[in-house]
């Protein structure tokens, strides 16, 4: 993944003067990405909702994505200019858990030269079964029989057919920034996605006569991927 | 344009599909390569290293108690009444044990008593499981009465077990439809009749495939959802934590507010059981919220072969029967 990250800017003063012959704007097609994504963080902690730690490995939990994505670019801005283009997408997270963490999205992205980078800024929706990562429990067992107890996990406030219950999806929005350069028939981008992730914080006391009390909230969490894509164009 | 140009197409053109294939080619090559990578949790948990000499080491050791929910399942049966005495009191000594699941038979009823009895004595906390053939009975409220004075001992009431995937299809079978009016019944007779006489447990869905939380999401829709939390918890037998994922959305919507026990987990070979407590254990926790989880089971040979779930086997050979890796981890002074 480093090593992707720097072959952008040694890719991009290759390309700089041809970048002035011919705009990137004009430059239309449709690219098969590859990419790799990878997250951690300490969302967990009732006190750190969008607290996040990008040192390799100093968070409480973590997941590396597979991301296959297929993406257009429009011959010239759409949309009043507004469009560079659209993209669709696969990610697996949690790459050894088949039964969790297949997501797919689609957005729109607008992608603006500058110097030889494109800057590009997306935004859309992402739908699937989240990773299994994002769950957690933590228990507090006392001595006297009680227990108290976290749940955390992403609210699931969409269907996934075939799959099992009515509720057992999510749907959620997210924007993603990035850099990317698109020598020859390759594209090669680096970047950050923020999905915005709803979550549900619920606490749960068992006294010895079991009598639960509970505490439930929610809130949006902001979980940021950084990511790098390889692609090729298709046409 | 004639037939052959129709069929061939232009040589500029299959240049480009040419090209296509190419890069399609290339880029699944990076996806194969790309697949290699893992991610950092394994799927049931990490391992760590034995001792030279096969145990288990005292890190292992350390987290593998650690994990430990100290429950286990009994399979009543008279015959391994003294080494169960011995195997629950020694797991019981070293902290590793507070309560055990124990099916209530109707048949030989006197038999499993004894049994139940025995263990009760050792002050362990007991989970009752009234068995299936119980909730025929057309007469269910007296069964309920029945029981609940022969076991004044007992809290926890699992009514049946795994009602609609164990029972033979000879018959009689029941419908999770059938069930839910029964369990019903069973849930307002005790509110009415013995208030905070008792808590009960839903029977067991199965934990492995969609069958179980399709089930328990239709037993919700029939009238769990709207059970009292403090007097109905949810049993679920999850052999496979990583299919756990199909029951998280209906825990964290409609049955948001009810506990949740795994009453039977394990593993078939005895030389993997420390291995999937220390990873497996908490995902069950992580997952469903588990507050308990029993392990299946102290010993499995009631029917024949010794079952690789087994904590224990030839229990006739008493004082002298086999132990599992598992079991003499938790069993050992700490």
């Amino acid at each position: 993944m480093s090593a992707l990250v720097f072959v952008l800017p040694a890719s991009a003063a290759a390309q700089a003067p041809q970048a002035e012959e011919s705009p990137r704007e004009s430059q239309g097609g449709t690219y098969l990405k590859l990419g790799l994504g990878h997250w951690q963080g300490d969302i967990f902690s009732s006190s750190s909702l969008t607290r996040w730690d990008l040192s390799v490995f100093g968070s409480k939990s973590n997941l590396t994505s597979a991301m296959l994505e297929v993406e257009t670019y429009f011959d010239r801005p759409r949309l009043f200019g507004l469009l560079s283009g659209f993209s669709l997408g696969y990610r697996k997270d949690a790459l050894r858990r088949r039964e969790s963490g297949h997501m797919v999205h689609a957005g729109l992205f607008r992608s603006t030269n500058i110097a030889s980078f494109e800057l590009r800024g997306s935004g859309g929706a992402e739908w699937g079964v989240p990773s299994l990562n994002f769950d957690s429990t933590e228990f507090d067992y006392h001595a006297d029989g009680a227990v108290r107890y976290n749940h955390t996990y992403p609210i699931k406030n969409a269907n996934v057919p075939l799959l099992g219950t009515a509720q057992d999806g999510v749907l959620y929005p997210y924007l993603e920034f990035s850099v990317v350069q698109r020598p020859w028939v390759f594209l090669l981008e680096g970047g950050i996605r923020m999905n915005i992730v709803g979550f549900q914080f619920d606490d749960y006391e068992v006294d010895v006569n079991d009598d639960v009390t509970y505490s439930f909230r929610s809130g949006k969490v902001l979980i940021p991927y950084l990511f790098v894509n390889l692609g090729l164009r298709l046409f | 344009m004639g037939a052959d140009s129709m069929a061939m197409p232009s040589v500029p053109s299959r240049r480009r599909g040419h090209k296509v294939r190419v890069r399609v080619g290339l880029v699944v090559l990076v996806v194969c390569a790309s697949m290699a990578c893992q991610d950092r949790r394994s799927p049931v948990g990490p391992t760590m290293p034995e001792s030279s000499n096969g145990t288990p080491s005292p890190r292992l050791a350390q987290e593998v108690r650690q994990q430990w929910s100290p429950y286990v399942g009994v399979q009543v049966t008279g015959e391994a009444l003294e080494a169960y005495r011995d195997a629950l009191a020694r797991l019981a000594r070293s902290g590793q044990l507070k309560g055990v699941r124990a099916e209530i038979r109707k048949s030989d009823p006197a038999g499993g008593a004894r049994v139940i009895k025995a263990i009760a004595s050792l002050g362990l906390e007991l989970l009752g499981l009234i068995g299936n053939e119980y909730l025929f009975d057309q007469d269910i409220e007296r069964v309920i009465d029945g029981i609940f004075a022969t076991y004044p001992e007992i809290r926890y009431f699992q009514i049946g077990n795994e009602i609609t995937t164990i029972l033979p299809a000879s018959g009689p079978t029941m419908t999770i439809e059938e069930y839910m009016a029964v369990f019903q019944r069973i849930y307002e007779h005790v509110q009415s009749r013995y208030p905070g006489r008792a808590v009960l447990l839903t029977q067991s869905t199965f934990g492995s495939g969609l069958h179980g939380p399709t089930e328990l999401e239709t037993m919700a829709a029939l009238g769990l959802a709207d059970m009292d939390p403090a007097k109905v918890i949810i049993a679920i037998n999850d052999y496979n934590p990583n299919t756990a994922v199909q029951y998280v959305g209906l825990l964290g919507s409609t049955l948001r507010r009810h506990r949740v026990w795994v009453t039977e987990t394990g593993v078939s070979n005895a030389d993997a059981h420390v291995e999937y407590v220390q990873g497996g254990y908490r995902l069950l926790r992580n997952y469903l919220r588990a507050e308990r989880v029993y392990w299946f089971v102290m010993w499995g040979g009631d029917s024949g072969a010794h079952s690789g779930y087994s904590l224990i086997k030839s229990p006739a050979d008493y004082p002298n029967y086999w132990t599992s890796p598992l079991f003499q981890l938790l069993a050992a002074p700490q």
